[in-house]
């Protein structure tokens, strides 16, 4: 922690920063996307102390309070749901769950894909081959059917969904990894390394893995959006997390049925949804175009873009 | 062919399919039904099952008797009339000059053919269930006289006889099929992968039904099914979920045979103990819970409905208690049974509108008495395990989310499965109790009703082997040109002859 | 280029008989599903008698032996719940979800390259802004609720279109357009992107100096190059939209082959479900080689 610290101080470090700073600041959508987000994770870790039970205790002369009412407490500003909770305390700590599974998940199908994927790239063995088919058949199967069977046999417990969500999503980070390898390895750097006699591990960890990382950080990003998605999805189905848990995607899914009469029971957690997964999305795209030297300038010139 | 005329069908096929203001079917006496699921099959022996009755039952098939909706008594249907000659033989009479849809005559030698075909155990047949482990076998007499034997006296073999839908000598007795040929004055059109159409039979004993043909298609969302027929796309649906029963006009609640409980599985610490259980029925804020499924629910006592044979109206359902129920927990606490222990309750996912959000509650007020008790959710399949013997080795102290629909008249159909000791849902084992209950079933007439309230007030009071929650209400919403209501029966059958039109 | 296909066909048909044992040995590690099959309160006997009927008695690799012996005499077997053969059920049902993926399909790769395009000739102009943020909120919003959203809106509230089922033109509208969103919002992004390179290459420099229309030089020359990167994506995202129709199938009851795989795996119609995989996995397969033979076809430099 302290090493990371030291390093943003030393000043090279810093006029990156900056450049990313002044960048953000160039693009108010995406300004906007890393607000949201901030805010986000602040509220999710430092939220469900503050609310304490509120989230799951039972109100069950409150059912479905509409919102925008000041004659509750503030917490039923949003309304409350079908057991008269409010939504507000539960928004805040299906927060946990909801990032917490879609992170793990998108953590493990990186880093299970990454490290495949350098093998499948570097080596030219056996084994590369069957990494790949593997990767074939899960990339061509429709992966909430996947996940569907998989959840039915295991039993929906969050860690089998964390499980299956990353098991889909593994082959992209595979399959991104290695094209990059395949492109990286024939570089200069890398025949100069083998040729100092570096073992392929050391190449593939030092050398090659450093530059593959930037690339899947912005898939990351954007799985992250998928992967809170179709964990809804899942909830719609029924073998989503199961209560007493509850996610956002839970949350609109269990609503459904009373959108015609209390609309606000999946609104706000799908607005939510729609605004985390939309931040995210639009931070990616602003990270695709940062990363692009050939479209970086327009984040940077400080006239209008000419016709 | 030029460019522009090409363009031009193009253009009036466009126009021509997307005329569509035209659903409603206002004029017609063709009817749309919209059901919750797809029906499986149409095996006539699967009758049973609510997807496939609903469409079967009264319609394309009939039974020698049908039970009526308000005393739960047989009533004549292709029988007109039956006697008991000894303890173990009933003699029906078969009503004459009725055909099958095929043209062929009913006969006492087509319905033995029908039992046949049910109880041969050629195939599977769902409709046997009702029959537990009781075997009959069908003689004909003469053209119109059975006589059907029961392997032991059985009081309500006319009753039983309601579930055998009769069929033509023609459909093949070792394979299930799905183009049934029944009595019935609707025959079968067509069934595909989206609808089932039944057209009116003319050649049909009794009155001629008003409505010509019957459509049926199916739509898992409540919320879309009720929309369905608000907006005149279809003209009726069952079971709704509350929230959207909102047009009291179009909207009819009807007390649908379910009772829902919770199972208590008596036989692991610390619900062995009968304080336990009590204080898990008294420590529910029933009045809070209600708010779920609306006012229109009654609270129950026993696991059947009323007007089913054998319902006690004076049985008293659960108060709740709370401070009654933590003192029945202290009290167990200080005599050694281990109440910290933890308690599993099995939820079943779309088990009944609101089914889980019930179960959540109920956890948080046990939780609240002061027992360790966690909800576990689980699909149909997994839960099944834990409901039918044999149960699971490994599976500690639980309570089970249930439901138990008797819409045949008689308590005969819940008090075995329940409460006797070999019964497939049984927690309870009490050699006393098996022996009370096997008396009842061999009693008729005034007594077997008596005997049944017995059990019932016994299982409510002594032995507390459930938690009664409610018997049920349904909600369907009926279209506004059709004149029909729902009854107790409507989750087993929707009787296409009793639908009239307005106007 | 035919042995190219040859050894692609040979990969997949791997690829689906390793699919369908993985499925096979998933499904039956849940136990005998004998019980879902018979009503609640049939006795321990009738479940005993289905299961020996149905075979599920038996030890799950002789089962399997069975089924791959079946298989070998292109017998797909019966489904238990719908009392006839899988494979014609699943048969019946792939045609519709063919129709409603290929029409959604086609409308989201129109619309984003026109839309696309149009942004990308001006970006960070306020028709960029606009696209990039009602594509992006599409693909953002869970699909099972813009549907429900849908038909309450369109079908209850104003009356437009009908609520689900299939029949007229009117059907088509809502299904397609949830589909669609999810692709239509991934693929914007690509046109835009692979535009913006394209218009800032040398030859599209050289097109302009020579005085070209601006609508020759995006849809004559940009376009054409960046299309190649729309069709890898669009081929990446049938899997994907197989997903979405099942969703969608489930709301809109669609009678496709995605809503008849959900209920068979719910209620472990276990020929079913292998049927329906082994078509769609093969479907998926047969358009994938059939977008690299398009590659091909676009791009005279690609040669097998």
């Amino acid at each position: 922690m302290t090493a990371l610290i030291s390093d943003i101080t030393v000043s090279p470090r810093t006029g990156k920063l900056r450049t990313i700073w002044n960048c953000l600041k160039r693009d108010k959508l995406a300004l906007a996307a890393v607000i949201f987000l901030l805010l986000l994770v602040i509220a999710t870790l430092a939220g469900p102390p503050l609310i304490g039970d509120l989230a799951t205790k039972l109100g069950l002369r409150q059912r479905n309070l509409a919102p925008f009412s000041f004659q509750h407490d503030w917490i039923y500003f949003l309304g409350a749901d079908t057991l008269g909770r409010p939504i507000i305390a539960r928004l805040v700590v299906g927060a946990q769950n909801t990032l917490g599974i879609a992170f793990a998940a998108v953590l493990c199908s990186m880093l299970t894909g990454g490290i495949l994927g350098l093998i499948a790239g570097y080596s030219e063995r056996w084994y590369s081959q069957i990494i790949q088919r593997l990767a074939d058949v899960v990339m061509s199967f429709p992966s909430l059917l996947l996940a569907l069977i998989v959840l039915y046999t295991l039993g929906p417990s969050i860690t089998n969904l964390v499980i299956v969500l990353a098991f889909t999503r593994m082959p992209i980070y595979l399959r991104t990894t290695r094209a990059e390898v395949l492109e990286l390895r024939e570089r200069m750097f890398v025949s100069a390394a083998i040729s100092m006699g570096a073992s392929p591990l050391r190449i593939v960890v030092r050398h090659i893995a450093p530059l593959v990382l930037p690339t899947l950080l912005t898939i990351a990003a954007l799985d992250f959006a998928t992967v809170i998605l179709a964990e809804s999805s899942l909830s719609f189905l029924g073998l989503g997390i199961q209560p007493p848990d509850f996610t956002w995607g839970a949350m609109v899914a269990n609503g459904r049925g009373y959108l015609a009469n209390a609309w606000w029971i999946s609104f706000w957690p799908g607005l939510v949804i729609l605004l985390t997964t939309l931040s995210l999305n639009l931070l990616s795209s602003w990270a695709r175009t940062f990363a692009d030297p050939q479209q970086r300038w327009r984040l940077q010139s400080l006239r209008k873009t000419p016709r | 062919m030029g460019k522009t005329s090409r363009i031009t069908i193009f253009a009036t096929a466009l126009m021509a399919s997307t005329t569509w203001a035209v659903y409603a079917q206002d004029a017609s006496k063709a009817i749309k039904i919209v059901l919750p699921e797809q029906p499986a099959n149409l095996e006539p022996c699967g009758t049973i099952i609510t997807n496939v009755g609903q469409i079967l039952s009264q319609n394309v098939t009939e039974a020698l008797t049908v039970i009526d909706a308000k005393t739960g008594l047989p009533q004549p249907k292709l029988a007109t009339e039956w006697t008991r000659v000894d303890d173990t033989t009933w003699r029906f009479k078969i009503r004459p000059g009725v055909k099958f849809q095929n043209g062929k005559d009913l006969t006492a030698e087509a319905v033995a053919f029908s039992i046949k075909r049910m109880t041969g155990g050629t195939m599977t047949c769902n409709n046997m269930a009702k029959f537990g482990d009781r075997k009959i076998e069908a003689t004909p007499v003469d053209a119109l006289t059975l006589d059907i034997k029961s392997d032991r006296p059985e009081p309500i073999m006319p009753t039983l006889l309601s579930v055998v839908m009769v069929v033509s000598p023609d459909t093949p007795v070792d394979k299930p099929v799905n183009d049934p040929v029944g009595t019935g004055p609707f025959k079968l059109a067509s069934f595909d992968t989206q609808s089932v159409a039944l057209e009116r039979f003319d050649g049909y004993w009794g009155a001629k039904p008003v409505i010509e043909k019957a459509n049926y298609v199916w739509r898992s969302e409540s919320s879309i099914r009720a929309a369905m027929v608000e907006t005149g796309e279809a003209d009726l649906t069952p079971s709704i979920a509350i929230q959207d029963a909102t047009n009291s006009e179009t909207d009819f609640a009807y007390l649908n045979s379910e009772t829902t409980a919770i199972r208590i599985d008596m036989s692991k610490p610390p619900l062995n103990d009968l304080r336990i259980r009590k204080a898990l029925n008294l420590a529910i804020d029933w009045e809070g819970l209600t708010q779920l499924f609306g006012d229109d629910v009654k609270r129950a006592s026993q696991m059947a409905v009323p007007g089913i044979n054998g319902h006690d109206e004076t049985l008293k359902p659960w108060e709740s208690d709370p401070a009654q129920a933590a003192a029945l927990v202290a009290e167990a606490k200080a005599a050694g049974v281990p109440v910290d222990s933890e308690i599993t309750l099995i939820g079943r996912n779309g088990i009944y509108p609101n089914g889980g959000e019930a179960m959540e509650a109920m956890v948080a007020m046990w939780r609240e008495a002061g027992l360790n008790v966690k909800l576990t959710m689980l699909d149909v399949a997994d839960w099944i395990r834990y409901l039918q013997k044999p149960y699971p080795e490994e599976r500690g102290a639980t309570l089970l989310q249930m439901q138990h629909d008797n819409n045949k008249g008689d308590a005969a159909f819940t008090i075995p499965i329940f409460y006797r000791s070999t019964g497939q849902y049984a927690t309870v084992s009490d050699p006393a109790l098996d022996k009370e209950i096997d008396t009842a079933l061999a009693t008729s007439g005034e007594d077997r009703a008596k005997d049944f309230k017995m059990i019932f007030a016994k299982a409510r009071n002594d032995v507390v082997a459930d938690i009664p929650m409610y018997h049920m209400i349904g909600y369907t919403r009926v279209g506004k040109r059709l004149d029909w209501h729902p009854d107790i029966t409507t989750n087993s059958e929707i009787p296409l002859a009793n639908i009239q039109l307005k106007n | 280029m035919l042995s190219y296909i040859g050894r692609r066909a040979s990969h997949s048909i791997i690829s689906v008989l390793g699919l369908l044992a993985l499925v096979f040995f998933l499904t039956r590690l849940t136990g005998d599903p004998s019980s879902l099959f018979l009503p609640l309160d049939s006795t321990l006997e009738a479940r005993q008698a289905f299961a020996r009927l149905h075979g599920f008695d038996q030890p799950i690799h002789w089962q399997f032996l069975n089924y791959l012996r079946d298989l070998v005499s292109l017998d797909f077997g019966q489904s238990v719940r719908q009392n006839r053969s899988a494979m014609e059920i699943a048969l019946e049902a792939f045609p519709q979800t063919l129709k409603l993926a290929f029409v959604a399909m086609a409308l989201a790769i129109a619309l984003a390259i026109v839309a696309g395009s149009i942004a990308a000739t001006r970006p960070g102009g306020f028709f960029d802004r606009i696209v990039s943020l009602v594509s992006l909120t599409g693909a953002s919003a869970p699909d099972f609720w813009i549907a429900i959203v849908g038909i309450l809106v369109f079908a209850v509230s104003f009356d437009l279109l009908p609520t689900s089922g299939t029949g007229s033109l009117a059907h088509w509208i809502m299904p397609v357009f949830v589909l669609a969103l999810r692709p239509f919002g991934l693929l914007v992004q690509v046109v835009r992107g692979t535009m913006l390179s394209a218009l800032s290459a040398p030859y599209i420099k050289t097109a302009r100096a020579k005085g070209l229309r601006r609508k020759e030089i995006i849809f004559g020359h940009a376009l054409r190059n960046s299309l190649l990167p729309v069709i890898t994506v669009a081929g990446d995202l049938t899997a994907g939209l197989v997903n979405g129709a099942v969703i969608v199938e489930t709301v809109f009851g669609w009678p496709g082959i995605g809503k008849l795989m959900i209920d068979a795996i719910i209620l472990r119609d276990f020929a079913v479900v292998q049927s329906t995989i082994l078509v769609t996995a093969t479907a998926i397969f047969v358009l994938n080689i059939c977008i690299d033979l398009l590659y091909a076809v676009l791009d005279p430099r690609i040669r097998y």
